[in-house]
């Protein structure tokens, strides 16, 4: 083949990946673009017909989060929206460290022994995850009111490990059986406990899916919904619960629903950067292989 | 010596469920809220009627077979279940594979491929109803026509309505796919891919008989998630139709939903919610058998 | 020396001013709640208690919460409260009602919704509370100043099937709702079309401005929820049966397959497929009320206090351009309109029964409604002394060029609430909007769709004891 025709497909390739990469970018960045334009949108401009793309810009929304005033004539939130803030993160990272405390364990014992009945209780672990929060949410109510588990922070937290535990598990698991075992057995050799091999071996070398598992746990919770609604009052809302409040009566704010899911994303946003190195350098075991 | 052998041996036989033991005790505490509402879907529980409670057997379950809602419902579920995990994985894998090339710029995408994942799905529904919603407000559309298409009906027509929560989950879910395909991907060993270069093996043969078949543990892994949650999606349908247009997104997690939340009659929507539970544990049973044949064929 | 003298100086002049200042703020607050202790009743007897309020998303109680505070210097009673949009806060509410533990104290109702927690005991009667001279001052109260209709829509005998209007009131009113037509009237004058009188011209109306004006006709409630039956269709198909039908009949039969209901059904729904919107299926309450204040709409037949958004001049594009009029009835009936209130109530399970009363009451009171309806846009009130004040008559009576006024009190002449009481009317209303999905989608005729929605009410009704 001709230097030329090989420039030539070079060029098609990298035209093509750089149109790959806009779409992906584009398909996954687009809507969250969307709300943050509808965050600084005044009403008017919120629902005018065609969709507006130029206008003033306004800060109003986001204040009206935090500072709760009364703007003009249109009805504003009230000041609660940083406490939300404030139960999202307690219950969230509670929730996940809780998590990971039980989980490590767990997954050491399904991804290194081989004992009767390891099948069917990782089945039971992970069938946790998956009842439907309908068959659950109404009795957990009734019994979180006569144990006075009923708004509570801690309360939260444990009903929550039906949404993190399970899959930390699982996750936790996949990573441990990525580390050969040659390393561990070396380790036990050296005289280490099996203590020694989780704390000097396997914890280390899974620190990145460690990382990943923590993450999206820490999404699932600060994304659930229904629990919290039936489970927690006004004192511990997180700020999914939060957000629909926006939902008044005779109008709907949206752009201070829109202002809230920014703000609410932010930790997420901070959280995943932060652990951005182990993504990036890769979930992987691959490195130490 | 070998007393203390023995000793440790007893030890190592009882470790396993030790370790195991916080994760299960924290969530055999659930089993008693689960126990109840098992019971309430033997018994015919009207939350306004509190003294017409009483027990009836499999009568709810039995009416559920000649409920024509149920069998719809029944079928959109699984069939929303198919089409949603067949798009996640498949553009998953798609996405996975090419993040993990050498391209320009990767580290900036795999941070943002994030982002759908910060936003709470209820938040997600609104928001995309917001941009789908009427055919001339949405920005969708409105953008669509400057490419000439002709306005799309999302939600106000029932194969639209299905559409677009398929295109709402897929977008609030891809992400979670990617990320573990793409954590796979760079868990897999270099040696197997210059073994088939040395044997001649094109991108195409590289790609199904090493990629595919090491990978396999972590795609089931994401095709057990996201079946998983396809079968009782909510949050998206439910702020978006609310299980419409004519019943079209109802499935069995909205139905029993309606009964339970709506119509209080919690008897019914108990017994719904355990037959989405059979349901799913058949499933994922069937995922794990598969989960455990492919991590012991790559180890 | 003297900067000793000086430091000592401003430390009286700062100590002047901040004692000034708290006299000051006190004495503002104790001109607010001047109005208050002018009632002739002990508005501390229930001090040191604690309530808990349910509360709907609204501007009734944004309004109230800033004034939390002032209640519990007037009462020492304390306050917690948990505001949730309408749909999510039923469920919490029944969740804990059937509980009976006493969460909620007071709560956020209406007519229709006391059907519910009226059988099972679950809300108390006011009367005895109004009743009685230690706890309420009816002089100060004026419990008369109410609209005589919306006080007697919340009042219930318990009997199914009948009784509104007699027996204990379970609820006070803090607005009134009823249902009627607003149209542009700019784009009606512009190509000469009718204001309808009945349902046939309201789909004539709808056909011409979607041709000429190439906006959807007429913008609805759609979705497969009560709330599309609930308010202008039902008010129209009350009017078309000239208020003699209900959807059940004195047996307590589902009547919606009625021949009236269905010729009604097909020319709505027709109306609504040929000139409404093409989302049609999906719209909520705000779809549709936004649709027509962002002018994509030529008609919509809701409720009447969309009015406030529809004359926003900060977001709406049609402000001043609407005109308001009855919904169209039929060929010889007159308005029917439903009804709603929202009202605050009692919860059984409640410890502190007092407190809970003297929030009401509070809550209720003149002064508090008044300010709900100047500053955060409560409409309409439910006490007449409101409407009549001039602050909130002159932003009333602009709209629609004073059209808004006149068609909203010939409407409560006859405006009622438009269900059969029962306790199974939000799923008597579900299924009835997912009949009308049949027909929209031309899954079956009106006649057939209709039929089958009154059998499955039957089967629910008797299922759940009520026939």
């Amino acid at each position: 083949m001709t230097s030329a025709a090989k420039s030539y497909q070079r060029l098609v390739r990298q035209v093509a990946i750089a149109l790959a990469s806009i779409a992906l970018l584009l398909w996954t960045v687009f809507p969250f673009l969307w709300i943050l334009l509808t965050s600084l949108k005044s009403p008017a401009d919120i629902i005018s017909v065609p969709p507006s793309f130029v206008f003033t810009p306004t800060l109003d929304n986001y204040s009206a989060l935090v500072v709760g005033e009364q703007r003009g004539q249109y009805s504003s939130t009230r000041p609660d929206f940083p406490r939300f803030f404030m139960n999202s993160l307690i219950v969230s990272l509670g929730a996940v460290a809780l998590s990971v405390a039980a989980g490590i364990p767990a997954a050491c014992a399904l991804a290194r022994f081989s004992f009767p009945g390891k099948n069917a209780l990782a089945f039971v672990l992970l069938s946790f995850r998956f009842v439907p929060f309908i068959a659950f949410v109404i009795p957990l109510y009734i019994l979180y009111q006569r144990l006075g588990l009923y708004n509570t922070h801690a309360g939260l937290i444990l009903a929550y490990q039906l949404i993190t535990l399970p899959f930390t598990v699982w996750m936790l698991r996949s990573f441990f059986m990525e580390i050969p075992l040659e390393i561990q057995e070396a380790a036990k050799i050296d005289g280490c406990s099996w203590l020694g091999v989780l704390g000097r071996v396997i914890l280390p070398l899974s620190a990145p899916g460690i990382s990943v598992t923590v993450i999206l746990g820490f999404m699932f919770c600060w994304n659930a919904f229904n629990y919290p609604l039936m489970l927690a009052g006004r004192q511990t809302f997180p700020v999914t619960v939060g957000a629909i409040q926006f939902i008044s009566y005779e109008q709907v704010l949206w752009g201070q629903m829109a202002a809230a899911t920014i703000v609410a994303a932010v930790p997420q946003l901070l959280l995943s950067l932060m652990v951005q190195q182990y993504i990036v350098r890769g979930l992987t075991m691959g490195a130490v292989k | 010596m070998t007393s203390t052998r023995r000793r440790r041996g007893r030890r190592d036989r009882y470790l396993p469920y030790l370790l195991l033991a916080p994760a299960l005790i924290l969530l055999a505490g659930m089993l008693y809220p689960f126990g109840l509402g098992l019971y309430y879907s033997f018994t015919s529980y009207w939350l306004q009627y509190p003294n017409r409670f009483r027990f009836v057997w499999f009568d709810n379950y039995i009416d559920l077979l000649g409920e024509p809602l149920f069998l719809r419902a029944l079928e959109f579920t699984l069939g929303f279940t198919l089409l949603a995990v067949l798009l996640q994985v498949g553009l998953g894998l798609a996405v996975a594979l090419f993040l993990h090339a050498r391209i320009p710029g990767r580290s900036a995408i795999r941070a943002l491929m994030l982002m759908p994942l910060m936003i709470p799905p209820v938040i997600t529904a609104l928001m995309w109803k917001i941009m789908m919603a009427s055919t001339n407000a949405g920005i969708l559309n409105h953008l669509f026509s400057f490419v000439g298409v002709d306005p799309i009906n999302w939600f106000g027509s029932t194969q639209g309505a299905i559409v677009s929560v398929l295109i709402i989950d897929t977008w609030g879910n891809l992400p979670f796919v990617a990320l573990i395909l793409l954590g796979g991907l760079q868990a897999i060993p270099t040696e197997p891919y210059e073994a088939a270069r040395v044997d001649g093996a094109g991108p195409i043969a590289m790609l199904r008989y090493v990629t595919l078949p090491l990978l396999s543990p972590f795609i089931v892994l994401a095709v057990t998630f996201r079946a998983m949650d396809s079968l009782r999606i909510f949050d998206v349908i439910y702020a978006t139709t609310a299980g419409g247009p004519n019943d079209a997104t109802t499935n069995l997690q909205i139905m029993a939903y309606q009964y339970s939340f709506q119509w209080y009659q919690m008897g019914k929507g108990m017994a719904q919610a355990v037959v989405l539970l059979l349901l799913v544990v058949m499933v994922s049973y069937l995922l794990m058998r598969l989960w455990n044949r492919a991590s012991e064929s790559t180890q | 020396m003297r900067a000793k003298s000086q430091w000592l100086l401003a430390q009286l002049c700062a100590t002047f001013l901040l004692l000034g200042g708290y006299l000051d703020a006190s004495a503002q607050d104790e001109q607010a709640l001047a109005y208050y202790r002018q009632a002739k009743i002990n508005w501390r007897q229930a001090e040191g208690q604690s309530l808990t309020i349910g509360l709907n998303k609204h501007p009734f109680t944004e309004s109230l919460l800033p004034l939390i505070p002032e209640f519990r210097r007037l009462t020492g009673i304390n306050v917690e409260y948990l505001i949730l949009p309408e749909n999510e806060y039923f469920t919490k509410l029944v969740a804990d009602l059937s509980q009976q533990r006493g969460e909620f104290s007071v709560i956020m109702t209406g007519p229709m919704r006391n059907w519910q927690y009226v059988p099972p005991d679950w809300i108390i009667p006011l009367d005895d509370f109004l009743n009685n001279p230690k706890l309420t001052d009816r002089d100060w109260f004026k419990l008369e100043d109410f609209y005589p209709a919306l006080i007697a829509a919340n009042r219930w005998n318990g009997k199914t099937g009948g009784g509104v209007g007699e027996g204990p009131l379970y609820s006070i009113p803090v607005l009134e709702e009823s249902y009627i037509l607003a149209y542009r009237k700019d784009i009606f004058e512009q190509y000469n079309i009718k204001v309808p009188a009945t349902i046939e011209e309201m789909a004539e109306a709808a056909r011409l401005v979607k041709k000429n004006a190439g906006i959807a006709g007429i913008v609805a409630r759609g979705t497969p929820t009560i709330g599309t039956v609930a308010t202008g269709f039902i008010s129209g198909l009350k009017g078309y049966t000239d208020g003699k039908w209900s959807e059940l009949d004195d047996k307590l039969a589902a009547n919606l397959h009625d021949a009236r209901s269905v010729k009604y059904t097909e020319a709505w729904v027709g109306m609504v497929r040929e000139s409404g919107p093409p989302n049609w299926a999906n719209m909520q309450w705000y779809d549709a009320m936004e649709a027509f204040t962002a002018g994509q709409g030529g008609m919509i037949a809701d409720a009447d206090f969309f009015a406030a958004n529809y004359e926003d001049p900060k977001k709406s594009k049609v402000a001043g351009k609407v005109g308001y009029a009855l919904i169209p009835a039929g060929p010889d009936g007159s308005p029917h309109s439903g009804l709603w209130t929202w009202a605050l109530g009692i919860s059984k399970a409640t410890k502190n029964k007092e407190a809970a009363w003297l929030f009401v009451q509070w809550a209720t009171a003149q002064p508090t409604l008044l300010n709900a309806t100047i500053g955060y846009r409560n409409y309409n009130p439910s006490r007449a002394s409101i409407s009549s004040d001039p602050r909130v008559h002159e932003v009333m009576a602009a709209w629609g060029g004073g059209s808004y006024l006149k068609t909203v009190a010939k409407n409560l002449e006859t405006a009622r609430v438009a269900w059969v009481p029962q306790p199974e009317r939000t799923r008597l209303g579900d299924i009835w909007a997912r009949a009308l999905h049949e027909v929209y989608f031309q899954r079956m005729p009106a006649a057939d769709a209709l039929k089958k929605a009154s059998g499955e009410v039957d089967k629910v009704l008797k299922e759940a004891g009520i026939k």
